[in-house]
Protein backbone atom coordinates (compact mmCIF):
# COMPACT_ATOMS: atom_id res chain seq x y z
CA UNK A 1 0.00 0.00 0.00
CA UNK A 2 2.73 2.42 0.87
CA UNK A 3 4.60 1.38 -2.19
CA UNK A 4 1.74 2.04 -4.35
CA UNK A 5 1.35 5.68 -2.49
CA UNK A 6 4.37 6.63 -3.14
CA UNK A 7 4.38 5.36 -6.80
CA UNK A 8 1.17 7.33 -7.47
CA UNK A 9 2.91 10.13 -5.67
CA UNK A 10 5.68 10.33 -7.65
CA UNK A 11 4.18 10.35 -10.77
CA UNK A 12 2.02 12.82 -9.63
CA UNK A 13 4.42 14.98 -8.96
CA UNK A 14 5.54 14.65 -12.78
CA UNK A 15 2.77 14.63 -14.52
CA UNK A 16 0.65 17.49 -12.52
CA UNK A 17 3.28 20.22 -13.75
CA UNK A 18 2.74 19.13 -17.15
CA UNK A 19 -1.04 18.52 -17.05
CA UNK A 20 -0.99 22.19 -15.68
CA UNK A 21 1.02 24.00 -18.14
CA UNK A 22 -1.58 22.13 -20.90
CA UNK A 23 -4.34 23.98 -18.96
CA UNK A 24 -2.79 27.15 -18.74
CA UNK A 25 -1.76 27.23 -22.25
CA UNK A 26 -5.43 26.44 -23.02
CA UNK A 27 -6.63 29.38 -20.54
CA UNK A 28 -8.02 32.71 -21.58
CA UNK A 29 -9.16 34.55 -17.88
CA UNK A 30 -7.66 33.41 -14.79
CA UNK A 31 -8.40 35.75 -12.04
CA UNK A 32 -8.38 35.52 -8.13
CA UNK A 33 -9.84 33.56 -6.13
CA UNK A 34 -10.71 30.74 -9.27
CA UNK A 35 -8.55 28.03 -8.75
CA UNK A 36 -8.36 27.42 -12.42
CA UNK A 37 -9.08 29.88 -15.61
CA UNK A 38 -11.98 30.97 -16.25
CA UNK A 39 -11.76 30.11 -19.91
CA UNK A 40 -10.66 27.16 -21.69
CA UNK A 41 -10.28 27.67 -25.46
CA UNK A 42 -7.90 26.43 -28.45
CA UNK A 43 -7.02 30.23 -29.03
CA UNK A 44 -3.65 30.38 -28.29
CA UNK A 45 -2.57 27.02 -30.05
CA UNK A 46 -4.55 27.76 -33.24
CA UNK A 47 -2.47 30.96 -33.50
CA UNK A 48 0.68 28.34 -33.77
CA UNK A 49 -1.11 27.24 -37.05
CA UNK A 50 -0.45 30.81 -38.68
CA UNK A 51 3.34 30.62 -40.55
CA UNK A 52 3.73 34.09 -39.04
CA UNK A 53 3.01 33.41 -35.63
CA UNK A 54 6.29 34.60 -33.56
CA UNK A 55 6.57 31.39 -31.01
CA UNK A 56 6.12 29.15 -34.13
CA UNK A 57 9.48 30.44 -35.82
CA UNK A 58 11.12 30.70 -32.20
CA UNK A 59 10.41 26.72 -31.83
CA UNK A 60 12.20 26.19 -35.08
CA UNK A 61 15.05 28.16 -34.57
CA UNK A 62 15.60 27.20 -30.96
CA UNK A 63 15.69 23.72 -32.90
CA UNK A 64 18.47 24.76 -35.34
CA UNK A 65 19.93 25.88 -32.91
CA UNK A 66 20.23 23.08 -30.52
CA UNK A 67 20.66 20.31 -33.24
CA UNK A 68 23.65 22.41 -34.59
CA UNK A 69 25.11 23.14 -31.91
CA UNK A 70 23.99 18.85 -30.57
CA UNK A 71 25.96 17.93 -33.85
CA UNK A 72 28.69 20.11 -33.70
CA UNK A 73 29.49 19.04 -30.14
CA UNK A 74 29.44 15.18 -30.68
CA UNK A 75 31.29 15.05 -33.78
CA UNK A 76 34.08 17.23 -32.71
CA UNK A 77 34.12 16.45 -28.99
CA UNK A 78 34.37 12.56 -30.33
CA UNK A 79 37.46 13.17 -32.48
CA UNK A 80 38.87 15.79 -29.34
CA UNK A 81 38.40 13.23 -26.50
CA UNK A 82 40.40 10.17 -27.97
CA UNK A 83 43.07 12.45 -28.51
CA UNK A 84 42.87 13.97 -24.97
CA UNK A 85 41.98 9.98 -23.21
CA UNK A 86 45.29 8.83 -24.67
CA UNK A 87 47.30 11.81 -23.67
CA UNK A 88 50.40 12.08 -21.16
CA UNK A 89 48.35 15.09 -20.11
CA UNK A 90 44.74 13.64 -19.81
CA UNK A 91 44.28 14.57 -16.27
CA UNK A 92 45.43 18.03 -17.05
CA UNK A 93 43.18 18.40 -20.19
CA UNK A 94 40.58 17.10 -18.23
CA UNK A 95 40.94 19.60 -15.16
CA UNK A 96 40.72 21.97 -17.65
CA UNK A 97 37.62 20.52 -19.38
CA UNK A 98 35.62 21.23 -15.94
CA UNK A 99 36.78 24.87 -15.26
CA UNK A 100 33.48 26.33 -17.56
CA UNK A 101 31.32 24.72 -15.23
CA UNK A 102 32.85 26.57 -12.33
CA UNK A 103 31.96 29.52 -14.01
CA UNK A 104 28.05 29.93 -15.07
CA UNK A 105 27.18 30.06 -18.35
CA UNK A 106 26.29 34.27 -17.64
CA UNK A 107 29.84 35.16 -16.48
CA UNK A 108 30.76 33.49 -19.40
CA UNK A 109 29.07 35.06 -21.70
CA UNK A 110 30.24 38.39 -20.19
CA UNK A 111 33.82 37.55 -20.68
CA UNK A 112 32.88 36.26 -24.25
CA UNK A 113 30.56 39.22 -24.96
CA UNK A 114 33.61 41.74 -26.08
CA UNK A 115 35.06 39.38 -28.31
CA UNK A 116 31.54 38.58 -30.22
CA UNK A 117 31.16 42.22 -30.21
CA UNK A 118 34.13 42.91 -32.27
CA UNK A 119 33.69 40.07 -34.35
CA UNK A 120 30.23 41.38 -34.94
CA UNK A 121 28.73 38.04 -33.56
CA UNK A 122 25.99 39.08 -31.25
CA UNK A 123 22.93 39.00 -32.43
CA UNK A 124 23.38 36.45 -35.17
CA UNK A 125 22.41 32.58 -35.60
CA UNK A 126 26.14 32.13 -35.58
CA UNK A 127 27.08 33.82 -32.82
CA UNK A 128 24.64 32.01 -30.15
CA UNK A 129 25.70 28.59 -32.04
CA UNK A 130 29.11 29.22 -31.02
CA UNK A 131 28.47 30.78 -27.66
CA UNK A 132 26.74 27.52 -26.71
CA UNK A 133 29.10 25.21 -28.41
CA UNK A 134 31.86 26.61 -25.87
CA UNK A 135 30.03 25.96 -22.94
CA UNK A 136 28.62 22.58 -24.16
CA UNK A 137 31.81 20.97 -26.16
CA UNK A 138 33.66 20.70 -22.71
CA UNK A 139 30.94 18.99 -21.24
CA UNK A 140 30.81 16.46 -24.46
CA UNK A 141 34.83 16.01 -23.90
CA UNK A 142 33.69 14.48 -20.42
CA UNK A 143 31.01 12.67 -21.36
CA UNK A 144 33.15 10.52 -23.89
CA UNK A 145 36.40 10.47 -22.39
CA UNK A 146 35.77 7.70 -19.76
CA UNK A 147 34.69 5.25 -23.16
CA UNK A 148 38.04 5.90 -24.51
CA UNK A 149 39.36 3.14 -22.04
CA UNK A 150 42.91 -0.20 -22.77
CA UNK A 151 40.18 -2.40 -24.21
CA UNK A 152 38.81 0.41 -26.92
CA UNK A 153 42.30 0.98 -28.01
CA UNK A 154 43.39 -2.39 -28.11
CA UNK A 155 40.50 -3.43 -30.30
CA UNK A 156 41.28 -0.65 -32.32
CA UNK A 157 45.00 -2.03 -32.98
CA UNK A 158 43.43 -5.22 -33.46
CA UNK A 159 41.68 -4.02 -36.47
CA UNK A 160 44.46 -1.87 -37.73
CA UNK A 161 46.72 -5.36 -37.75
CA UNK A 162 43.91 -7.19 -39.67
CA UNK A 163 44.16 -4.93 -42.14
CA UNK A 164 41.94 -2.58 -41.56
CA UNK A 165 42.04 1.52 -42.44
CA UNK A 166 41.03 4.12 -40.02
CA UNK A 167 37.79 4.53 -41.88
CA UNK A 168 36.98 1.09 -41.74
CA UNK A 169 37.95 0.70 -38.00
CA UNK A 170 36.35 3.76 -37.70
CA UNK A 171 32.97 2.43 -39.23
CA UNK A 172 33.14 -1.21 -38.25
CA UNK A 173 34.54 -1.10 -34.57
CA UNK A 174 34.47 2.40 -32.91
CA UNK A 175 30.95 3.83 -34.38
CA UNK A 176 29.33 0.60 -33.12
CA UNK A 177 31.21 0.25 -29.75
CA UNK A 178 30.56 4.25 -29.10
CA UNK A 179 26.89 4.47 -30.10
CA UNK A 180 25.02 4.58 -26.43
CA UNK A 181 27.86 7.43 -25.56
CA UNK A 182 27.88 8.96 -28.77
CA UNK A 183 23.48 9.10 -27.70
CA UNK A 184 24.48 10.20 -25.06
CA UNK A 185 26.00 13.52 -25.53
CA UNK A 186 23.76 14.16 -28.24
CA UNK A 187 20.75 14.20 -26.14
CA UNK A 188 22.90 15.77 -22.81
CA UNK A 189 23.95 18.32 -25.04
CA UNK A 190 20.59 18.89 -27.38
CA UNK A 191 19.46 19.58 -23.52
CA UNK A 192 21.77 22.06 -22.31
CA UNK A 193 21.62 23.84 -25.31
CA UNK A 194 17.63 24.09 -25.67
CA UNK A 195 17.09 25.30 -21.83
CA UNK A 196 19.88 27.50 -21.94
CA UNK A 197 18.88 30.93 -20.97
CA UNK A 198 21.49 33.42 -19.80
CA UNK A 199 24.31 33.15 -22.52
CA UNK A 200 21.87 32.88 -25.44
CA UNK A 201 19.86 35.87 -24.52
CA UNK A 202 23.30 38.00 -23.85
CA UNK A 203 24.94 37.00 -26.63
CA UNK A 204 21.63 36.98 -28.98
CA UNK A 205 21.07 40.89 -27.47
CA UNK A 206 16.93 39.91 -28.24
CA UNK A 207 17.63 39.51 -32.09
CA UNK A 208 17.97 35.57 -32.03
CA UNK A 209 15.28 34.73 -29.00
CA UNK A 210 15.01 31.37 -28.30
CA UNK A 211 12.03 29.49 -26.59
CA UNK A 212 13.25 29.30 -23.51
CA UNK A 213 14.31 33.41 -24.08
CA UNK A 214 11.00 33.73 -25.21
CA UNK A 215 9.17 31.93 -21.66
CA UNK A 216 11.11 34.16 -19.92
CA UNK A 217 9.78 37.28 -21.91
CA UNK A 218 6.31 36.07 -21.45
CA UNK A 219 6.57 35.44 -17.97
CA UNK A 220 8.10 39.20 -17.42
CA UNK A 221 5.39 40.81 -19.58
CA UNK A 222 3.12 38.43 -17.54
CA UNK A 223 1.56 36.79 -19.92
CA UNK A 224 1.23 33.77 -18.26
CA UNK A 225 -0.94 31.49 -20.93
CA UNK A 226 1.64 32.13 -23.70
CA UNK A 227 4.21 31.55 -21.44
CA UNK A 228 2.34 28.05 -20.89
CA UNK A 229 2.11 27.27 -24.18
CA UNK A 230 6.01 28.12 -25.24
CA UNK A 231 6.65 25.98 -22.10
CA UNK A 232 4.36 23.03 -23.65
CA UNK A 233 6.50 23.93 -27.10
CA UNK A 234 9.56 23.89 -24.81
CA UNK A 235 9.19 20.18 -23.34
CA UNK A 236 8.11 18.62 -26.59
CA UNK A 237 11.75 17.87 -28.01
CA UNK A 238 13.23 16.59 -24.84
CA UNK A 239 9.60 14.51 -23.90
CA UNK A 240 10.68 13.39 -27.44
CA UNK A 241 14.11 12.62 -26.96
CA UNK A 242 13.06 10.55 -23.91
CA UNK A 243 10.72 8.10 -25.83
CA UNK A 244 13.59 7.41 -28.61
CA UNK A 245 16.11 6.75 -25.86
CA UNK A 246 13.91 4.60 -23.87
CA UNK A 247 11.92 2.88 -26.92
CA UNK A 248 14.87 2.18 -29.32
CA UNK A 249 17.71 2.73 -28.04
CA UNK A 250 18.73 1.93 -24.24
CA UNK A 251 15.52 -1.37 -24.66
CA UNK A 252 18.17 -3.05 -26.53
CA UNK A 253 21.10 -3.45 -23.97
CA UNK B 1 67.80 -19.42 -47.37
CA UNK B 2 66.58 -15.98 -46.67
CA UNK B 3 64.62 -15.42 -42.85
CA UNK B 4 60.88 -14.77 -43.18
CA UNK B 5 61.47 -12.01 -40.61
CA UNK B 6 64.85 -10.40 -39.66
CA UNK B 7 65.28 -7.45 -37.11
CA UNK B 8 68.89 -5.72 -37.01
CA UNK B 9 69.79 -3.72 -34.35
CA UNK B 10 66.17 -2.56 -32.49
CA UNK B 11 66.41 -0.32 -29.75
CA UNK B 12 63.50 1.18 -28.03
CA UNK B 13 63.11 4.32 -25.43
CA UNK B 14 60.35 5.28 -24.01
CA UNK B 15 61.90 8.73 -22.06
CA UNK B 16 65.10 8.06 -20.54
CA UNK B 17 64.33 4.22 -20.32
CA UNK B 18 65.79 1.91 -23.02
CA UNK B 19 63.06 -0.96 -23.36
CA UNK B 20 64.52 -2.80 -25.83
CA UNK B 21 68.57 -3.01 -26.50
CA UNK B 22 70.01 -3.67 -30.08
CA UNK B 23 67.33 -6.44 -30.58
CA UNK B 24 68.48 -9.17 -33.39
CA UNK B 25 66.84 -11.83 -34.76
CA UNK B 26 65.36 -13.40 -37.61
CA UNK B 27 62.64 -16.32 -38.41
CA UNK B 28 62.05 -19.14 -40.86
CA UNK B 29 59.07 -19.45 -43.00
CA UNK B 30 56.35 -21.34 -41.35
CA UNK B 31 58.59 -21.93 -37.66
CA UNK B 32 57.24 -20.30 -34.94
CA UNK B 33 59.80 -18.99 -32.22
CA UNK B 34 59.25 -18.62 -28.36
CA UNK B 35 60.06 -15.97 -26.95
CA UNK B 36 60.94 -16.12 -22.79
CA UNK B 37 60.56 -13.07 -20.82
CA UNK B 38 59.58 -11.96 -17.23
CA UNK B 39 57.30 -9.08 -16.93
CA UNK B 40 58.47 -6.20 -17.97
CA UNK B 41 61.40 -7.35 -20.11
CA UNK B 42 60.43 -5.77 -23.46
CA UNK B 43 58.66 -8.71 -25.75
CA UNK B 44 55.22 -7.14 -25.61
CA UNK B 45 56.77 -3.86 -27.04
CA UNK B 46 59.22 -6.04 -29.32
CA UNK B 47 55.51 -7.33 -30.57
CA UNK B 48 54.10 -4.11 -30.92
CA UNK B 49 56.93 -2.62 -33.16
CA UNK B 50 56.91 -5.53 -35.02
CA UNK B 51 53.17 -5.19 -35.51
CA UNK B 52 53.10 -1.64 -36.57
CA UNK B 53 51.85 -0.36 -33.15
CA UNK B 54 54.87 1.32 -31.61
CA UNK B 55 57.91 2.89 -34.03
CA UNK B 56 61.30 1.51 -33.16
CA UNK B 57 64.09 4.19 -32.05
CA UNK B 58 66.73 3.13 -33.94
CA UNK B 59 66.91 -0.36 -36.23
CA UNK B 60 65.40 -2.20 -38.69
CA UNK B 61 62.79 -5.09 -39.62
CA UNK B 62 62.22 -7.19 -42.69
CA UNK B 63 59.87 -9.24 -43.74
CA UNK B 64 60.61 -11.09 -46.59
CA UNK B 65 63.80 -8.92 -47.55
CA UNK B 66 61.59 -5.94 -47.30
CA UNK B 67 62.24 -3.09 -44.73
CA UNK B 68 59.09 -2.29 -43.09
CA UNK B 69 59.37 -0.49 -40.13
CA UNK B 70 57.59 2.72 -41.77
CA UNK B 71 54.84 0.95 -42.95
CA UNK B 72 51.19 1.22 -41.22
CA UNK B 73 49.82 -1.99 -39.57
CA UNK B 74 47.14 -2.27 -41.47
CA UNK B 75 49.88 -2.74 -44.97
CA UNK B 76 52.00 -5.19 -43.49
CA UNK B 77 50.42 -8.55 -42.96
CA UNK B 78 51.36 -9.40 -39.09
CA UNK B 79 48.53 -10.05 -37.02
CA UNK B 80 49.40 -9.62 -33.19
CA UNK B 81 47.56 -11.34 -31.06
CA UNK B 82 46.74 -10.09 -27.22
CA UNK B 83 46.49 -12.29 -24.14
CA UNK B 84 42.67 -11.90 -23.89
CA UNK B 85 40.44 -12.86 -26.81
CA UNK B 86 39.37 -9.04 -27.35
CA UNK B 87 36.62 -10.34 -29.76
CA UNK B 88 34.24 -7.65 -31.13
CA UNK B 89 31.53 -7.78 -28.73
CA UNK B 90 28.96 -6.36 -31.42
CA UNK B 91 29.83 -9.00 -33.57
CA UNK B 92 28.91 -13.18 -33.11
CA UNK B 93 31.59 -15.77 -33.72
CA UNK B 94 31.18 -15.86 -37.59
CA UNK B 95 31.03 -12.29 -38.21
CA UNK B 96 34.19 -12.24 -35.97
CA UNK B 97 36.14 -14.68 -37.99
CA UNK B 98 34.58 -12.81 -40.94
CA UNK B 99 36.03 -9.42 -39.96
CA UNK B 100 39.33 -9.40 -41.54
CA UNK B 101 37.88 -11.27 -44.66
CA UNK B 102 35.55 -8.30 -44.61
CA UNK B 103 37.86 -5.80 -44.56
CA UNK B 104 39.96 -6.50 -47.95
CA UNK B 105 36.80 -6.55 -49.40
CA UNK B 106 36.41 -10.12 -50.21
CA UNK B 107 32.89 -11.71 -51.91
CA UNK B 108 30.67 -13.00 -49.48
CA UNK B 109 30.95 -16.47 -51.14
CA UNK B 110 34.40 -16.25 -50.54
CA UNK B 111 34.13 -14.94 -47.04
CA UNK B 112 31.28 -18.02 -46.36
CA UNK B 113 33.88 -20.56 -47.56
CA UNK B 114 36.75 -19.63 -45.26
CA UNK B 115 34.92 -18.92 -42.18
CA UNK B 116 33.13 -22.54 -42.71
CA UNK B 117 36.71 -23.78 -42.89
CA UNK B 118 37.66 -22.05 -39.75
CA UNK B 119 35.29 -23.07 -37.86
CA UNK B 120 35.54 -26.57 -38.84
CA UNK B 121 39.96 -26.54 -38.22
CA UNK B 122 38.59 -25.02 -35.23
CA UNK B 123 35.89 -27.09 -33.80
CA UNK B 124 33.37 -24.03 -33.19
CA UNK B 125 31.05 -24.66 -35.55
CA UNK B 126 27.77 -25.10 -33.88
CA UNK B 127 28.49 -22.01 -32.13
CA UNK B 128 28.88 -19.45 -35.54
CA UNK B 129 25.55 -18.00 -34.37
CA UNK B 130 26.76 -17.37 -31.35
CA UNK B 131 27.62 -13.54 -29.41
CA UNK B 132 31.09 -13.06 -27.55
CA UNK B 133 29.43 -13.26 -24.31
CA UNK B 134 27.88 -16.66 -24.76
CA UNK B 135 31.39 -18.43 -25.24
CA UNK B 136 34.11 -19.78 -22.99
CA UNK B 137 37.21 -18.43 -22.41
CA UNK B 138 38.79 -21.28 -24.15
CA UNK B 139 36.16 -20.67 -27.36
CA UNK B 140 36.94 -17.14 -26.93
CA UNK B 141 40.39 -17.94 -27.83
CA UNK B 142 39.65 -20.29 -30.68
CA UNK B 143 37.24 -17.48 -32.18
CA UNK B 144 40.59 -15.35 -31.67
CA UNK B 145 42.90 -17.51 -33.42
CA UNK B 146 40.23 -18.14 -36.28
CA UNK B 147 39.68 -14.38 -37.45
CA UNK B 148 43.80 -14.02 -37.02
CA UNK B 149 44.69 -16.82 -39.40
CA UNK B 150 41.20 -16.81 -41.67
CA UNK B 151 43.36 -14.06 -43.20
CA UNK B 152 46.55 -15.50 -44.16
CA UNK B 153 49.04 -13.58 -42.55
CA UNK B 154 52.45 -13.58 -43.12
CA UNK B 155 53.37 -13.63 -39.38
CA UNK B 156 51.37 -14.28 -36.62
CA UNK B 157 52.43 -12.55 -33.30
CA UNK B 158 51.16 -13.99 -29.87
CA UNK B 159 51.45 -12.25 -26.84
CA UNK B 160 50.83 -14.98 -23.75
CA UNK B 161 48.00 -15.97 -25.79
CA UNK B 162 46.78 -18.91 -22.99
CA UNK B 163 47.64 -16.74 -20.33
CA UNK B 164 44.32 -16.28 -18.28
CA UNK B 165 43.36 -19.97 -19.29
CA UNK B 166 42.86 -22.31 -16.98
CA UNK B 167 45.64 -25.31 -17.20
CA UNK B 168 43.32 -27.93 -18.75
CA UNK B 169 41.52 -25.30 -21.21
CA UNK B 170 45.63 -24.28 -21.68
CA UNK B 171 46.51 -27.76 -22.64
CA UNK B 172 44.05 -28.17 -25.44
CA UNK B 173 44.94 -25.00 -26.89
CA UNK B 174 48.13 -25.91 -27.02
CA UNK B 175 47.69 -28.80 -28.95
CA UNK B 176 44.94 -27.17 -31.35
CA UNK B 177 47.78 -24.19 -31.94
CA UNK B 178 50.48 -27.26 -32.59
CA UNK B 179 48.19 -28.77 -35.13
CA UNK B 180 46.84 -25.54 -36.79
CA UNK B 181 50.59 -24.60 -37.43
CA UNK B 182 51.53 -27.68 -39.50
CA UNK B 183 47.97 -27.97 -41.13
CA UNK B 184 47.93 -24.16 -41.44
CA UNK B 185 51.58 -23.64 -42.28
CA UNK B 186 51.98 -20.50 -39.90
CA UNK B 187 54.91 -18.58 -38.85
CA UNK B 188 54.34 -17.19 -35.55
CA UNK B 189 56.68 -15.05 -32.54
CA UNK B 190 55.31 -16.73 -29.58
CA UNK B 191 55.63 -14.63 -26.41
CA UNK B 192 55.24 -16.60 -23.08
CA UNK B 193 57.16 -16.35 -19.47
CA UNK B 194 56.02 -20.12 -19.07
CA UNK B 195 59.41 -22.13 -19.38
CA UNK B 196 57.32 -25.50 -20.45
CA UNK B 197 55.08 -23.79 -22.82
CA UNK B 198 57.74 -21.76 -24.74
CA UNK B 199 59.65 -25.31 -25.22
CA UNK B 200 56.54 -27.33 -26.25
CA UNK B 201 55.14 -24.50 -28.93
CA UNK B 202 58.47 -23.09 -30.22
CA UNK B 203 60.78 -24.66 -33.18
CA UNK B 204 63.31 -22.40 -31.78
CA UNK B 205 63.62 -20.32 -28.54
CA UNK B 206 64.88 -16.99 -27.71
CA UNK B 207 65.63 -15.11 -24.18
CA UNK B 208 64.39 -11.27 -23.67
CA UNK B 209 65.86 -10.21 -20.57
CA UNK B 210 65.75 -6.54 -19.78
CA UNK B 211 65.28 -5.71 -23.07
CA UNK B 212 68.18 -7.92 -24.86
CA UNK B 213 67.48 -10.57 -26.67
CA UNK B 214 69.58 -13.75 -27.26
CA UNK B 215 68.21 -16.30 -29.77
CA UNK B 216 69.34 -19.90 -29.48
CA UNK B 217 70.26 -21.25 -32.56
CA UNK B 218 68.79 -24.84 -31.33
CA UNK B 219 66.33 -26.01 -28.37
CA UNK B 220 69.79 -28.38 -27.23
CA UNK B 221 71.26 -24.69 -27.04
CA UNK B 222 68.95 -23.84 -24.78
CA UNK B 223 68.89 -26.83 -22.48
CA UNK B 224 72.75 -26.61 -22.08
CA UNK B 225 72.13 -22.62 -21.78
CA UNK B 226 72.72 -22.59 -17.03
CA UNK B 227 70.88 -19.03 -17.22
CA UNK B 228 67.63 -20.75 -19.25
CA UNK B 229 66.36 -22.13 -16.39
CA UNK B 230 65.59 -25.84 -17.66
CA UNK B 231 68.23 -27.25 -15.65
CA UNK B 232 66.78 -25.69 -12.39
CA UNK B 233 63.21 -27.03 -13.31
CA UNK B 234 64.97 -30.74 -14.56
CA UNK B 235 66.31 -30.61 -10.67
CA UNK B 236 62.86 -29.68 -9.29
CA UNK B 237 61.34 -32.30 -10.83
CA UNK B 238 64.02 -35.15 -10.13
CA UNK B 239 64.34 -33.90 -6.44
CA UNK B 240 60.61 -34.78 -5.87
CA UNK B 241 61.10 -37.83 -7.10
Amino acid sequence: MRKKVLQYLFMLSIGFPLAFLLLLSLGRRWSFPSVFPQELSFVNWELLHQSDDRLFQTFFLSMAISLVVSLMVTSLAFVVSKEIAYSKYRNTFLFLAYIPYLLSPVILAVIFQYFFIISNLTGTFLGVVIAQFLIAFPFGVLIYVNFWNKQIKELENLSYTLGGNRWQTFRKVLLPLSKNAIVLCFFQVFLISWFEYGLTNLIGVGKIKTLTVSVFNFINEANIFYAALASCLLVIPPMMLLYINKRFIFIKR
Amino acid sequence: MQPLLHIQNLSKTFGNERVLADVNLHLAQHKVLSLLGSSGSGKTTLLKIIAGLEQPSSGEIFLNETEISQQPPQNRNIVYLYQEALLFPHFNVYENIAFGLRLKKQSNQAIKEKVQQMLHYLDIEKHAEKMPNQLSGGQKQRVSFGRAMVVEPKLLLLDEPFGALDSNTRQKMQSLFIKLVEQLKISALFVTHDLKEAIIMGDSIGKIQKGKLIQYESKQAFFEDETSGVKNEVDFWKGIK
